[in-house]
């Protein structure tokens, strides 16, 4: 099977016009022609293009699993529209073999007028689906979606839920040689969640399906996906072993968000008795991210310019909605002009994985407060569930690790 | 390593095995491309062929979301000409006196005119909304776009065949009680070939204002209207005979005109239907046609980009 290359992309490239050009403006076309002709060149043309991918290459053998990630804009988008054949690559190519469905949302086709049944043909057929293969799929894709009763009403009067368990059980019965998905677990309740997750694993590990999986959901790229590929900005940052890949990737993000610098005191954030140099949260104990088990080194340089008395610092962690999670002080210190660091571990094993937000409040003489930077650092805790199986959402501010146990005590 | 506990309730895992292709030892055959030349309909009329279930279901889809939950339903194909007529009937015939083709009752001779140009309007505006209408269907999945103006083509020839019976009503109501005698030409054959040619140049033209609108937004202005001022330089409310001879030659350039004359010709019986009065017509849509299908593939993925 390791020769059986399904997909093969080469070079892809792909360059969208920033601005009206070609879009809208007849004039604007016109004027460009015009300078075309006149040998002037077009001013600011880099400045008006958009390297939306840049020189990607890999290629996928049959029964693959494989996982997209990256950031807002890094192309993931870009490069399964392209390889679904909705848009064209600028330069390279895209080779394969076989069929492909493409699933870049749920619903793909579904109008709302229509009945469920009648969309389940219509959205069937527009995936590619061929008339027997809906046929045979059709009993078993309205038992999946359970709306049985209702699927003779158009769709534009049922719960959101429904319509999406609709539409997604239309997509779980496709049967593809190459499989596109594109966020599709972003939609739903948890249990109908578990229910796609289940079936996608299914398709893979049981089926052989090839499947090429764009998520924001890291765990479930981690789980699903027995490799992983990082786009960032359009290129290619690591293809590999998907945990690796997750965790390479997880580093990197923290890392830039969770560490601030300013150079210019003047643009700091403070006032003219305190400002911040910098501040960052690091994984205390080593490892290269911070996850629900590793302690998180917070450190914070400030240029101090207040003369008497004393300071000190208060920490205080908030969840995303703005919940205090603690609210810790330091010892105080002598003020005088220097520059100070404040250094504070918070122990592994305590937080859930959330974006939190540190607010550091500078006291004086535990009485006044000289300045507030209010949310002046996101802390991003990644998850880490090892082989867990259970993919949804970890309820709770924290998520301390506590001893529980389930004995068999006597049988019944 | 991964157990699937929640899943062995679901009896969608109990699926056969697919059957897997022997793995290959030399390079593998690819059996398709996509690069930056790719057309988006280039794998051609076979499969094209192969997405005639969705072509069919969007041509029903149409007709459910336009006459489902409406109080009169699918009479409303009847209904808009024959509000049309009454228009017609009065606008044209009692208060600005537009000459109808001499021994043909008026109110057949505008139903003539206004089912064929309902048939080619509807489906040439519909047609060059191609992109705008379906980007969201698009931008999300592929299949052969020129399904979506086909399932527009076929729609409104449904409608105009169902309206030709509306049309055939009235004539036979005309014969039995006003004593009206339509002379449908020996050339009555001719009428299949009229009614194909509308609806082709309908898509060509379709097809070629889709692109350019979907290109440059400005034109959208301009096709309403400009369809608004074909009405009046086709002979759908006139004859062709009721312009002064010297204008005639200029009305013929316009390719409807002959189709027009010759469809009533065929009917009724009205001019003289020949032959040649098609070919015209045909000729351009051999000169327009091919263009129109490779300029809208060859741009249906690059306007996605931008419409």
């Amino acid at each position: 099977m390791g020769n059986d290359i399904l997909l093969s992309v080469e070079d892809i490239s792909k360059t969208y016009q920033l601005g009206t050009f070609g879009a809208g403006s007849l004039r604007r076309e016109w004027q460009d022609w015009i300078d075309r002709r006149l040998g002037k060149r077009r001013q600011a043309d880099a400045k008006q293009e958009l390297q939306a991918l840049k020189d990607i290459c890999f290629q996928i053998t049959r029964g693959e699993a494989v996982g997209i990630i990256g950031s807002n804009g890094s192309g993931k988008s870009t490069l399964l529209k392209i390889i679904s054949r909705i848009i064209r690559p600028s330069t390279g190519r895209v080779r394969g073999r076989g069929t492909i469905s493409s699933l870049l949302e749920v619903g793909t086709g579904f109008h709302h007028e229509l009945s469920g049944r009648e969309n389940i043909y219509i959205s069937g057929y527009t995936l590619g689906m061929n008339k027997a293969e809906i046929r045979r799929k059709f009993d078993e894709i309205v038992a999946f979606s359970g709306v049985e009763r209702f699927l003779d009403t158009p769709v534009k009067r049922y719960s959101s839920g429904m319509y999406v368990r609709l539409a997604f059980a239309v997509s779980a019965h496709l049967e593809p040689d190459i499989l596109i998905v594109d966020e599709v677990l972003a939609v739903g309740d948890a249990e109908f969640q578990k229910k796609c997750m289940g079936k996608m694993e299914t398709g893979s590990r049981k089926e052989g399906r090839t499947i090429l999986f764009v998520s924001h959901h890291l765990q479930a790229v981690e789980q699903l996906c027995s490799r992983a590929i990082w786009l960032e900005k359009g290129k290619l940052m690591y293809d590999g072993e998907s945990r690796d890949v997750v965790r390479t990737y997880m580093a990197d993000t923290q890392q830039r968000i969770s560490e601030k610098e300013w150079n210019d005191p003047e643009k700091a954030p403070g006032n003219e008795r305190i400002r911040l140099r910098k501040i960052k949260a690091t994984p205390a104990d080593g490892s290269r991210l911070i996850t629900v088990h590793t302690p998180i080194r917070l450190e914070a340089e400030f240029l101090v310019y207040e003369q008497k008395g004393t300071l000190n610092i208060n920490l205080t962690l908030e969840t995303p909605d703005g919940q205090c999670l603690f609210s810790n002080g330091t010892p105080s210190a002598k003020a005088l002009p220097s520059l100070q660091t404040m250094e504070a571990i918070v122990p592994g094993k305590l937080l859930n994985n959330r974006t939190y937000w540190l607010t550091l409040t500078v006291m004086k003489d535990h009485r006044e407060v000289v300045h507030s930077f209010v949310r002046c650092l996101p802390v991003d805790v990644e998850d880490d569930r090892g082989e867990m199986d259970y993919l949804g959402d970890w309820p709770g501010m924290i998520r301390p690790a506590i001893d529980a146990q389930l004995y068999i005590k006597d049988l019944l | 390593m991964y157990s699937n506990s929640y899943l062995s309730n679901d009896p969608l895992t109990r699926k056969p095995l697919p059957e897997r292709i022997p793995a290959e030892k030399a390079a593998p055959s690819w059996e398709w491309e996509i690069n930056a030349r790719t057309e988006s309909g280039n794998r051609g009329w076979k499969q094209l062929l192969s997405y005639r279930h969705l072509l069919f279901r969007m041509v029903r889809k149409e007709f459910l979301i336009n006459y489902q939950q409406t109080v009169l339903g699918p009479l409303w194909i009847f209904i808009q000409p024959l509000l049309t007529l009454l228009v017609y009937v009065v606008v044209f015939g009692k208060l600005i006196r537009v000459p109808t083709s001499p021994g043909v009752p008026p109110v057949i001779f505008y139903l003539c005119g206004i089912v064929l140009w309902n048939f080619f309007h509807e489906s040439f505006l519909m047609i060059s909304r191609t992109f705008r209408e379906n980007i969201h269907v698009f931008s999300k999945v592929y299949f052969p776009r020129l399904i979506a103006p086909l399932s527009v083509l076929i729609t409104q020839f449904l409608r105009f065949l169902i309206q030709l019976l509306l049309l055939a009503l009235l004539l036979l109501w005309f014969v039995l009680f006003e004593g009206y005698r339509p002379a449908p030409g020996p050339l009555l054959w001719m009428l299949p070939l009229t009614l194909l040619a509308c609806g082709l140049m309908s898509l060509a033209t379709g097809l070629l204002f889709a692109v350019w609108t979907g290109k440059y937004r400005d034109l959208i202005n301009i096709v309403e209207v400009g369809v608004r001022l074909l009405f009046f330089i086709t002979p759908v409310v006139y004859p062709l005979s009721a312009i002064p001879p010297e204008m005639q030659g200029w009305m013929m350039l316009n390719p409807l005109t002959s189709i027009f004359e010759t469809f009533r010709a065929c009917l009724l019986g009205a001019g003289e239907p020949t032959f040649s009065g098609l070919a015209y017509p045909l000729l351009f849509l051999v000169m327009t046609l091919p263009f129109a299908l490779h300029l809208f593939n060859r741009q249906g993925s690059r306007l996605i980009d931008i419409v």
